[in-house]
């Protein structure tokens, strides 16, 4: 592979990323942990890892991770290939509505979930209608199945978007010429395809898990206490003044995400004859398929319908439908025009501002990072590459709460913390961006930048119309994620921020604690509505781009 | 080739100075328009007093006059968190505190390790007009002192259930709760993270330990398969309210009434309270209003307590926060007559102590994550 001429691998643009993420994660955290840990250096470690119940936690932290990952990639991945591969009307509709889980804060996800699928839900209703019996039949929303299937729903939009990223990528020549030699389906998978996804559907599911791992209100809500995870009870532990405890419970729980992703970035670091292409897309339409194809694509889309749209339409119920009063109302978008206590306005110019700026302040710090992990520079990439995942491995109540004494209280921020609020939510969002830029970097063909130069561009052109327009898909995944991270992002918001800075996420949880189910409802609604568009504008906007002549 | 497919470039320098200067114009703008102004600030939880008819004016109804007698801003500043959540916050503010004022610390919590290392004591100069049994409850070094208090019970929807259908309620015992009957149709809240939860908690713990003299974890041995836990109390609310096979609440002994106001009508809530041989027992959960250690403005602070036990704010509580002030100077409206009032009821404060909650509060709660995990 021809190194790129006339560029330090390790450039000095990249410094300010590494700058930020070090004083704002690395420093806050590290002086959470110590300070935490110099409490009660021994007697700590040994409460805290005796105990039953952290045990306990533990076993089910990673067995509900695993068992969600597996789910959310069995089921998403034949989702990431109708969507590449099948043409139908209204296709970056679809593309844009199956996103929306994704995008919803959790506190969201938890109710449209218990709507849709617990006791007395859309589905146990229908199965109730089905069995003539007035007893509940059937609830999927309680215990670890609920929790598995929660986040599965949560998690096959990263899979679905990410796998398809790649698999837009493949040279369908490649494809071709293997038909013409009359490959199986199954080999054309195996030695084409697969090696093709291999590196995004480990990404994907190694994010998945991660996220799974860290899971926190979704686990408090359907865990009914009786499931924790492991950040559930560095909450607990924070909120018990416990700081010995929370702080050996979040070093362990990085030391299992630096583990990850030090063996994410070993796999990676052996596929380095990638080659990537820049090509179109192979499409088929519907009626081209074979039968049994169709039916099964039919069958999934319905299974993916249930699962996904089930919960959203709960929610839209949820926004018109007063369940205390019992009729339908308006209130709910009325109040989010209004500006008194606890009126939405506020809240819904905060989130746009907010993760407006986020996901900028994310695209400036994650392009820098995704050309600095091509560093050839022994260690440079590696190093770069878990610092950049960092942020997913710490729990986000232990980082606001070392923005919040090594940064807001120092610098005397703490009556005005919009910033931290929105460098807490760019911090979280920076992996996902920063993997989804890397991925569609790793997929251009280095010919055409060589070509570029060759035809007298210079390194600021070759940059802007060459190199940007091809990652311009992979910007925009990448966009996609760190607004919706910023959007649906409590647990640091929530104890950073202070009344006048709250955000609708909040704003919602705050209004169900109220009773205020319609206000909370539209709330959601517009969050999803939101992303919704956002999504689908840039879809098109990729589509011109990306699909461009070649 | 026609010049269509090779489009002129911009010059990207223009674009990206463009969108520098529209950052930096929309951020100052932020900055601006956000800017701190000083305040007199009183953290609290995120629902404090916005119960009521009119939640956008109760802090000038409430407030409004020690503003204009002292000529400061007041801000009551409704923390996204619960009571635990300002006191970690306080905590994580130490060094540099901007609040002067913290109400919403309860008779539970101000037992917990590190509490009162934020907090500085002080005693206002009206606080007769609070019933030192209250005062006790709370905290005797007036750390904190009584802002309003309520009892924690049990609640039913008489829509679902009644002592007819179920006569058990009439005169409620754990035991009738243990039924797998009853606990299937029973949300309370997590004693981890809601006062109500553990008020809940503490009353089971007392009637067994205190009253029968069994071992307290056998109840939540028995109905651990039945028994719906939500994490907070608004959670629990949620599912008791949309979910038809949920009937009973852990919840306040003021919900009835409540229920009557904000119907107009008669309550479709009742209380069913806990009783051990023919008593009626209840848990009194009392909230605090107390000085923030090394806060900016300790004189006004002072004077903030002292008026915040006037009739001003005391009478505003009963129909805004839905608890009993703390006040025995304050009426109380009419409609308070269908809660259930802490003389009607034994209290189980008197029977579980200070001291015994405070050495092993920790280990009970331990003990119930272990039998709910388990």
């Amino acid at each position: 592979m021809k190194i790129l001429r006339g560029r330090d691998p390790f450039s000095l643009t990249s410094l300010f990323p590494v700058a930020i993420l070090i004083i704002f994660v690395v420093l806050p955290v590290s002086y959470v942990i110590i300070i935490g840990i110099m409490d009660d250096p021994v007697g700590a470690f040994i409460t805290t890892l005796s105990s039953p119940v952290t045990q306990r936690t533990i076993i089910f932290t990673v067995l509900q991770a695993l068992a969600s990952t597996l789910l959310a990639v069995i089921l998403g991945l034949p989702g990431a290939f109708l969507l590449t591969r099948l043409e139908f009307r209204g296709k970056s509709l679809v593309r844009a509505l199956i996103l929306v889980p994704f995008v919803l804060p959790p506190i969201v996800v938890v109710v449209g979930f218990l709507r849709m699928f617990g006791r007395g839900g859309i589905i146990d209703s229908f199965l109730m209608l089905l069995a003539g019996s007035g007893q509940s039949v059937i609830d999927l929303s309680s215990g670890i199945f609920g929790i598995v299937l929660a986040h599965t729903f949560y998690n096959i939009p990263l899979i679905i978007l990410l796998v398809s990223a790649s698999l837009i990528r493949l040279n369908p020549e490649v494809e071709e010429s293997a038909e013409i030699l009359g490959v199986s389906n199954w080999q054309k998978f195996r030695h084409i395809i697969f090696p093709h996804i291999r590196r995004s559907l480990f990404a994907a599911s190694i994010l998945v898990f991660l996220f799974c791992f860290m899971s926190f209100p979704i686990v408090l809500a359907l865990g009914q206490s009786r499931l924790m995870t492991i950040e559930v009870q560095i909450f607990h532990a924070f909120r018990e003044l416990d700081y010995a405890g929370a702080s050996t419970l979040a070093l362990m729980q990085l030391l299992v995400t630096l583990s990850l992703a030090y063996i994410y970035i070993k796999a990676g670091s052996s596929d380095n004859e990638y080659m990537g292409s820049t090509s179109e897309i192979k499409t088929l339409s519907f009626q081209k398929m074979p039968m049994r194809y169709k039916v099964t694509s039919i069958v999934y889309s319905l299974l993916i319908i249930v699962l996904v749209t089930g919960p959203f339409i709960a929610i839209i119920e949820s926004s018109i439908y007063d369940p205390y009063v019992g009729e339908f109302t308006l209130r709910g978008f009325a109040n989010l025009l209004s500006t008194g206590i606890g009126g939405g306005l506020l809240p819904l110019m905060n989130s746009l501002m907010y993760s407006t700026l986020a996901t900028l302040l994310t695209l400036f710090l994650a392009i820098p990072l995704a050309y600095s992990h091509r560093s050839k520079t022994y260690g440079v990439s590696s190093t770069l590459s878990s610092l950049t995942l960092l942020p997913l491995g710490i729990s986000s109540i232990t980082l606001a709460y070392g923005l919040m004494i090594a940064i807001t209280v120092p610098l005397g921020l703490t009556t005005y913390p919009w910033p931290i609020i929105v460098i807490a939510q760019t911090i979280i969002g920076l992996p996902f961006a920063v993997r989804a830029i890397e991925v569609s970097l790793q997929n251009i063909d280095p010919e055409i930048l060589d070509q570029a130069t060759v035809l007298g561009a210079s390194r600021f052109q070759r940059l802007f119309f060459v190199e940007l327009p091809l990652v311009a898909p992979g910007m925009l995944v990448g966009a996609v994620f760190a607004f919706a991270m910023a959007i649906g992002e409590m647990s640091a918001t929530l104890f950073i921020a202070l009344p006048q800075n709250i955000t609708l996420s909040i704003a919602i949880y705050q209004y169900l604690g109220v009773r205020k189910f319609v206000e909370a409802g539209a709330s959601a609604f517009v969050i999803a509505m939101v992303c919704f568009f956002a999504f689908l504008i840039l879809e098109r906007y990729s589509d011109v781009t990306a699909g461009g002549s070649p | 080739m026609t010049s269509q497919q090779y489009p002129t470039r911009r010059n990207p320098k223009f674009l990206i100075a463009g969108v520098v200067v529209v950052s930096v114009i929309v951020i100052a703008s932020i900055a601006i328009i956000t800017a701190p102004r000083p305040k007199f600030i009183v953290y609290t939880y995120d629902s404090f007093m916005v119960w009521g008819d009119d939640p956008d004016t109760i802090d000038e109804r409430a407030f409004g006059a020690f503003e204009k007698q002292f000529g400061v801003d007041v801000e009551i500043v409704r923390l996204n968190l619960d009571a635990n959540g300002i006191v970690a916050r306080l905590k994580a503010e130490s060094a540099n505190p901007v609040a002067d004022v913290v109400i919403g610390i309860d008779n539970i919590l101000i037992l917990q390790e590190g509490v009162k290392d934020v907090l500085e004591p002080y005693t206002p100069e009206n606080i007769s007009f609070v019933n030192s049994d209250l005062i006790n409850a709370l905290d005797p070094e007036h750390y904190i002192v009584p802002f309003d208090y309520g009892l924690v019970t049990v609640i039913y929807s008489t829509e679902l259930i009644n002592t007819t259908t179920h006569p058990e309620l009439a005169e409620l015992t754990f035991t009738d709760l243990a039924t797998p009957d009853l606990a299937s149709s029973f949300v309370t809240e997590n004693p981890q993270f809601s006062s109500p939860g553990l008020a809940f908690l503490l009353t089971q713990i007392a009637v067994y330990e205190k009253l029968m003299g069994e071992d307290w974890k056998q109840w939540w041995q028995s109905v651990k398969e039945y028994i719906d836990v939500q994490p907070g109390w608004s959670e629990a609310w949620a599912k008791w309210d949309s979910d038809p096979t949920i009937s009973m609440m852990v919840s306040y002994g003021t919900d009835p009434a409540y229920s009557a106001w904000a119907s107009g009508t008669a309550p479709t809530t009742a209380i069913a309270p806990i009783h051990h041989s023919g008593t009626t027992y209840a848990w009194v959960q009392v909230e605090g209003i107390g000085l923030v250690k090394n806060g900016p403005n300790p004189d006004l602070a002072k004077a903030f307590i002292d008026y915040c036990l006037s009739d001003t704010v005391q009478e505003l509580i009963p129909l805004n926060q839905w608890m009993f002030p703390a006040s025995s100077h304050a009426t109380l409206p009419a409609v308070y007559d269908y809660a259930i009032h802490p003389n009607e009821v034994s209290l189980l404060n008197n029977i579980l102590t200070r001291t015994e909650i405070e050495q092993n509060l920790t280990a009970w709660l331990d003990d119930w994550a272990a039998i709910m995990t388990g």
